[in-house]
């Protein structure tokens, strides 16, 4: 997930304020340890084709059992069948291998693997001669390249890429597109297959199959392949790939089926899921209207990989950002970031938070465009990761924001909002809003408006949560605390009276305001 | 070496550093340290531990074994590894074994070990100690077992706080791989033995200790994100957890009321384990929320109100108060009855007066009030039943307040039927009218916003006011400070005419017995006085309080002689802000309240222990003087006739606390006198230049104030009869600008040294003044620094004049001066911040362009019209309060403002002193003014420079100056 193991990236930002303006915005890192199961809404790595062929009997009981004795000895009669020289008895060995391939649970890839079949299957795809066996060797082949690295593993070291890219150029369709999605699987491996499978030249073999007259389902297959072949970092597929896919990738994107615009989708946001040049490239193929105009579905599989693109593509440079504003992301986000879904609703403030991290002219744009009630609402009711992420658009804003433009931001609520957040059962987060808190202060001295402040913050409770995480175990937490109780709540504040009448000794180190440097 | 002989001599003096006497144990201490570098040193010891037939010693050595580890075990970049390699692998070889088979207090320090050695050295350097760890799971021992898990939680608690990263993540990731399965093993199997033993107390006690110790570490270990293995066993645990809930067993209730017992304890960890999910993963842990408020509901109502429930209570109360906030469970208590139910049941019991609360508030008044009135009751049942009324009245207000109005009035009448009796009734009834009024609040204010649906003024008038009013003020303390306390609280929503009808019933509870009772009366007078009213003057007027005047100040200090009240921070700091609020009403007082402040003074000073009080009593003795001084000058001669002889007592033993205080407010008195100095102070002079009263960083700032009071008044004076002090003066100046935390006071008392002392008494010391300025620009120069030495030598200029100055830098090296007008002033003068420090600046520069014919005729000449321009910039441009890089991560002990131990009294301030004054009103016109004279004297060369180089923007500010001043150059 995006922001998951952003936060010291991010800091840095907040460091070094003004100092590194390069890495003001917020990147995935390349290889994060994740603790938590792979999201649910991700678009998947391998599949395994478990469809059943119309015509077929429902599958007998031994097709469909755990029992390793039976499954044993099947397995040794397809071992049989596939190696005996009987043409019917191959096909029937090879069709009964890609029904125990196929069945819902427990496949049993290993085995299969492991009786040494894979050398028959992929000698079968090169079979023009008996359409149905290649069929059913390519199917087998695809179920087997679904499961683990190391499945995937033997069926390359098999032989099987070139067979499959010879496939593809099959006149029978269900070859083709079984070789389509075996090839798939293949790349969804990693970097290393992917690009193996492109130096075999997997890119135009595969295009010469995109045409107009081709059916959905098969363009599904295609388009999912594609986008597993931009899938994937370290590292990237290289540019001259990218450059060939992007105009079918792009055609494909103004298609009417759904799951081939997820896919396509998917495909943009591994894309941009990089450094600016990669995002740039996507950029220059004018399709950011058309991802905007996506984020607008109902279908949560076309607005989850669009809006994770527009996500990458705002956390790319100013001027990345300024392009995806031009294209009016920021009137389809207040409504995702109202979306029912909390997934949605938090990638929308991943985005916020990005675009909340550029120059005071974008968040400018951000207050036009009404994202600041949303953002408040997402404070107060978000679910705990939606409001992580719109603490950091809070902190990114009020670092980067015009006097005015934080001063708005609080009178939105969002104050109060992330000071109720205080009590979040995570340090990054805690530490994030604290330094919110303290550009908040820095606003108010600018204004002369400190004890209002102050008085707000104790008024709605937040006084006394920050005096609380003095107690913190967390050393950054506690003197972060510690700083801003000392330097604006510490004791008898209240004595503005006195502090009129009192002034300290001569030639006092007096408050500063505006910072220009003299230049005529 | 491990022998015998080694193993004696180690056991000996173990045995040694046993015995109070401190000539014995300490050389044994001694000892031991000095050998602990030795290698075998650590294993000599545990074997000790392991082997030693003197239980005592066993434990002795374990915990010596445990502050070893502690010094020396981590590893610090360019420091020698304290400990040898064979001695670490062989600890941890061995110690998670010994630390299992060992009785338990030894036990809990080998754990105690593990987790600082984990800490370093885990999992890298210490591969197989989980897999140890989780073998013993299978031992079915759970004296071994609780070890185990105990060592598990201290090395795993740190999940809770750390920052998310790449290591600390693959670190858990680790630990969920071998640990998560056997601990849910352990849980299932430990919940399974509970059924077993259920008539076996021991048996559950130990048990139940172990499933205390399992729910920290899902908390520790959930607590980063919700790991894969707990989502898929979510089940498991959640199911077993409400079990737990509400579960309930009499072998394990204790009659202890104080002391939280085992099922208190485990119930409170899943109310935490609970929270945890329902803020952080409620998508997952959705369909077993209401089950948990189910659950934790039935709990509280069920709990009784023994002290040693409440941390469950509080934590039970906490999960409901923020799971009825969120929009998507609000449907969870919308029913009426539910509702109904929560605040029958939960709240207003939560509420109650206890004997607890009334033994605080009889025997432990100041414990009391600091949790009632500063709010360190964050974990208190009443805090957190407010919290729970305010989460509540989020969606339903309107019902909230309607129930709990019923309750109020029945409450109410219960306490009328028998006022005796059922006092606490009332004190319950405040309360909740408290926490359901009070929607936002401040120190400052009090309630701020109030919940519309509460009549305050109504309840005040018929609850309130009565209990103020009766006659008896001795009488139900309790209720009494609760009215005290409502006035202070909802000051400002009360109109202000019922305010001034409880000011002089406050003014009355002054006088009562209860600590509590008249301590709160204090602070809601304090409190009142300092509302502001109209034009930002105070609310309450002087002349309104012109009847009760005489009699609050006597009851202030009546009270202080209240036993248990006599260092009152909240009367001595009523005492000032009557004093601040009556200005001249209090002179005819004066004579009484000074003898009684400074016999306060002496008798606290022999031993000062609240701070608080302290400086409120110092701040009080600034307002007496301020105040009478105000009206006459002449009277501050008694004030130092009544202080000095403490302020003697307190200089001479060296009170450190207040001695900063002393040196504040003798400033305050000199600085009043208008002719020369007494000979009281002169007397005094010498002892302040001593360096060791310099060596405190809180006697800096005042010591410096006072010494420049000195100069002001008594300049001339130290001139003539004390110039033998003048280097040991300019010695305290040398000292200070060597500091950069201190380099602004040097600079402080330079400009009064410079501004003040007659010319001549400083002749022979001013180059080397210069010289030392120079070389700490040369060494480390500060942005500080550079300002503050900016304003000096424009100062010296306006005071010597321009040639003088250059002289002067010319004549300690060649060039000097053009080298500080290029380098230093021409670009750093922006940075100059503070309306005096500027003025000083412009007009020292000025002369400098103006009156100094080196600028004119020398090479210097170069620099005129930069340095003109530079002149015109700080007239016109903002401020430059950029920092270069490097100053950004000074130190904060460098900055002033974070001085340690320096309390400036407010009342002991000065106004600020402008040296110009007003010999130049507008330096600008005086610029205009210079240039024109200058120009008459040497005709056509100053229009000639402004033409060639000055840019058009500056060359139209100083043309406005020049219109403005109506002269023209030629």
């Amino acid at each position: 997930m995006p922001t998951e193991n952003l936060c010291d990236k991010r800091m840095s930002k907040f460091k070094n304020k003004g100092k590194e303006p390069t890495k003001m915005r917020d990147r995935r890192i390349a290889e994060c340890v994740e603790l938590r199961k792979a999201h649910k809404v991700e678009s998947i790595m391998k599949r395994r084709n478990i469809s059943s062929v119309g015509d077929e009997e429902p599958l007998s009981p031994c097709e469909n059992t755990d029992n390793k004795q039976v499954i044993s000895e099947t397995i040794q009669e397809i071992v049989a069948n596939v190696n005996g020289d009987c043409p019917e008895k191959q096909r029937q060995g090879c069709q009964a291998a890609r029904k125990l391939l196929s069945r819902e649970r427990n496949p049993p890839l290993k085995e299969i693997i492991e009786a040494g079949l894979l050398t028959r299957f992929v000698e079968f795809l090169g079979r023009n001669d008996d359409p149905t066996l290649q069929f059913e060797a390519a199917w087998s082949l695809t179920n087997v390249a679904s499961g683990t690295s190391w499945h995937t593993q033997q069926v390359v070291e098999h032989g099987a890429v070139p067979a499959f890219i010879a496939l593809l150029a099959s006149p029978m369709l269900n070859i083709s597109e079984q070789a389509v999605w075996a090839l798939g699987n293949i790349a969804g491996d990693g970097p290393s297959y992917r690009d193996g499978l492109i130096d075999c030249g997997v890119i135009p073999a595969l295009l010469a199959r995109l045409t107009p007259d081709a059916p959905v389902g098969y363009l599904r297959n295609l388009t999912w392949t594609l986008s597993n072949l931009c899938r994937n970092k370290n590292p990237f597929p290289r540019f001259s790939a990218v450059q060939q896919m992007l105009p079918s990738i792009i055609q494909l994107l103004h298609h009417s089926d759904k799951s081939i615009l997820s896919d396509a989708c998917w495909a943009i946001s591994y894309l941009t899921d990089g450094p600016n040049e990669r995002i740039d490239v996507v950029i220059k193929t004018g399709i950011l209207p058309r991802l905007v105009e996506l984020l607008g579905f109902e279908e949560l599989t076309v607005v989850t990989p669009a809006l994770r693109s527009i996500g990458n593509i705002v956390s790319g440079s100013d001027l990345q950002t300024q392009a995806a504003i031009d294209a009016g992301v920021l009137s389809a986000l207040p409504q995702l970031m109202r979306h029912p879904k909390s997934s949605v609703q938090k990638e929308a403030a991943w985005a916020v938070s990005n675009i909340a991290a550029g120059p005071c002219q974008q968040i400018q744009q951000l207050i036009t465009c009404g994202l600041l009630a949303p953002l408040v609402d997402l404070l107060r009711n978000g679910d705990f990761k939606t409001q992580r992420e719109a603490v950091w658009a809070v902190t990114n804003y009020t670092s980067g924001g015009t006097v005015d433009q934080v001063v708005h931001l609080v009178k939105c609520g969002a104050l109060e909002a992330i000071l109720n957040l205080l009590q979040a059962k995570d340090t990054k987060t805690v530490l994030v809003i604290l330094d919110a808190i303290n550009n908040v202060f820095l606003a108010a001295e600018k204004l002369g408006e400190v004890d209002k402040l102050c008085l707000l913050v104790e008024e709605v409770g937040g006084l006394d949560r920050i005096e609380f995480l003095q107690n913190h175990e967390n050393n950054a937490i506690y003197r972060a605390a510690q700083a801003l109780i000392e330097k604006y709540f510490s004791e008898d504040g209240d004595d503005q009276c006195l502090t009129t009448e009192a002034t300290d000794s001569n030639f006092v180190f007096g408050a500063s305001d505006l910072q220009k440097r003299f230049d005529f | 070496m491990l022998n015998d002989g080694n193993l004696q001599t180690l056991t000996e003096y173990l045995q040694k550093t046993l015995i109070p006497d401190p000539a014995v144990r300490r050389p044994a201490e001694k000892f031991l340290e000095s050998v602990e570098g030795n290698q075998n040193y650590p294993i000599l010891l545990l074997t000790v531990l392991e082997k030693s037939q003197d239980e005592v010693i066993r434990v002795c050595a374990a915990v010596t074994f445990k502050n070893y580890i502690k010094r020396n075990w981590r590893i610090v970049e360019d420091e020698p590894n304290k400990i040898s390699d064979p001695d670490r692998t062989a600890i941890k070889a061995n110690i998670v074994n010994l630390m299992l088979t060992s009785p338990e207090q030894i036990q809990k320090q080998l754990s105690d070990a593990i987790s600082i050695i984990g800490r370093e050295d885990f999992p890298q350097k210490w591969p197989d100690l989980l897999t140890e760890m989780v073998t013993r799971f299978q031992s079915g021992d759970f004296h071994i077992i609780n070890g185990v898990l105990r060592t598990a939680h201290s090395l795993f608690k740190r999940y809770r706080h750390e920052f998310k990263s790449n290591e600390l993540w693959s670190e858990i990731k680790l630990v969920l791989d071998t640990f998560a399965q056997p601990l849910t093993e352990l849980f299932k199997a430990t919940i399974d033995l509970c059924q077993t033993h259920a008539t076996d107390v021991n048996a559950l006690k130990v048990l139940f200790s172990s499933l205390t110790l399992i729910s920290k570490l899902f908390y520790s270990l959930n607590f980063q994100d919700l790991p894969e293995f707990f989502e898929d066993n979510m089940e498991t645990w959640m199911t077993n957890f409400h079990n737990l809930l509400t579960l309930d067993n009499k072998l394990l209730q204790t009659d202890d009321e104080e002391e939280a017992g085992l099922l208190e304890l485990l119930k409170s960890q899943i109310c935490d384990n609970a929270a945890l999910y329902a803020q952080k993963y409620d998508e997952e842990f959705q369909p077993y929320l209401p089950r948990f408020v189910t659950a934790i509901w039935n709990l509280l109502v069920t709990t009784g109100q023994e002290v040693k429930y409440d941390l469950l209570v509080s934590n039970a109360i906490q999960f409901l108060a923020s799971v009825c906030e969120r929009p998507h469970y609000k449907h969870l208590f919308e029913d009426q009855n539910v509702l109904t139910s929560i605040c029958e049941k939960v709240i207003v019991p939560n509420m109650e007066f206890r004997s607890a609360d009334e033994e605080a508030f009889e025997d432990n008044a100041e414990e009391y009030i600091i949790r009632d009135l500063e709010g360190s009751d964050i974990d208190t049942r009443r805090r957190a039943a407010c919290d729970l009324v305010r989460g509540l009245c989020k969606f339903f207000e309107g019902p909230v307040t309607g129930i709990f109005s019923g309750y109020v009035n029945s409450m109410l009448t219960e306490y009328a039927k028998n006022p005796g009796v059922n006092w606490k009734h009332k004190d319950a009834a405040i309360y909740l009218v408290t926490s359901l009024a009070s929607k936002a609040q401040t120190q400052k204010h009090g309630i701020t916003q109030a919940n519309e649906l509460v009549n305050l003024c109504e309840f005040f008038v018929n609850h309130i006011l009565v209990d103020l009013k009766s006659p008896n003020v001795n009488e139900f303390p309790v209720l009494k400070a609760d009215a005290i306390k409502y006035v202070m609280t909802f000051r400002s929503q009360l109109p202000k005419e019922q305010l001034l009808e409880a000011v002089p019933l406050l003014v009355a509870h002054l006088q009562t017995e209860s600590i509590v009772q008249h301590t709160y009366a204090a602070h809601s007078l304090e409190r009142l006085f300092t509302m502001r009213g109209a034009n930002n003057a105070t609310l309450i007027t002087p002349a309104e309080m012109a009847p009760f005047t005489e009699q609050l100040l006597n009851n202030l200090f009546k009270a202080l002689a209240i036993p248990g009240s006599s260092e009152n921070e909240y009367i001595m700091k009523a005492i000032m802000r009557s004093f601040s609020l009556l200005q001249d009403a209090i002179v005819p007082y004066i004579p009484t309240l000074i003898g009684q402040l400074t016999h306060k003074l002496l008798l606290v000073s022999k031993n000062p222990s609240k701070p608080h009080f302290n400086h409120y009593l110092f701040e009080s003795l600034c307002l007496s003087i301020r105040i009478t001084c105000k009206a006459n000058r002449d009277t501050v001669g008694s004030f130092e006739e009544a202080l000095f002889p403490v302020f003697t007592e307190i200089l001479q033993n060296d009170v450190q606390e207040f001695v900063p205080y002393v040196f504040q407010v003798m400033s305050l008195l000199l600085e009043i006198h208008t002719s020369s100095i007494p000979s009281s102070y002169m007397a005094l002079f010498p002892h302040l230049l001593q360096p060791a009263l310099w060596e405190r960083t809180g006697n800096i700032p005042p010591l410096v104030r006072l010494l420049q009071a000195y100069l002001e008044k008594g300049a001339t004076t130290i001139a003539s009869t004390a110039a033998d002090k003048i280097p040991g003066l300019l010695g305290v100046f040398q000292k200070l600008i060597a500091s950069k935390a201190n380099d602004h006071q040097g600079f402080y008392l330079l400009n009064s040294i410079v501004e003040q002392m007659p010319p001549d008494s400083i002749t022979q010391y001013r180059k080397q003044i210069f010289i030392l300025l120079f070389q700490r620009l040369q060494s480390s120069k500060t942005t500080k620094f550079v300002k503050s030495f900016l304003v000096f030598i424009n100062l010296y200029c306006v005071k010597y004049g321009a040639i003088a100055l250059q002289e002067i830098f010319d004549g300690i090296q060649p060039k000097m001066f053009g080298m500080v007008v290029e380098k230093i002033i021409i670009p750093e003068v922006q940075k100059v911040s503070g309306q005096v420090e500027k003025k000083i600046c412009a007009v020292g520069i000025t002369k400098i362009l103006t009156e100094c014919p080196a600028m004119m005729d020398t090479e210097y000449t170069k620099l005129w019209t930069p340095l003109l321009q530079a002149l015109i910039g700080l007239f016109e441009l903002p401020e430059d309060d950029s920092i270069p890089d490097d100053e950004h991560f000074i130190d904060i002990e460098d900055t002033p403002g974070y001085q340690t131990a320096f309390s400036q009294l407010a009342f002991a301030g000065k106004k600020e002193h402008d040296p110009i004054g007003d010999a130049v009103n507008n330096p600008k016109i005086l610029l205009a003014q210079s240039l024109h004279k200058l120009s008459t004297a040497c005709p056509g060369r100053v229009p000639s420079m402004l033409s060639t180089s000055l840019p058009a923007e500056a060359l139209q500010f100083l043309q406005g100056y020049l219109q403005a001043a109506t002269v023209q150059l030629v």
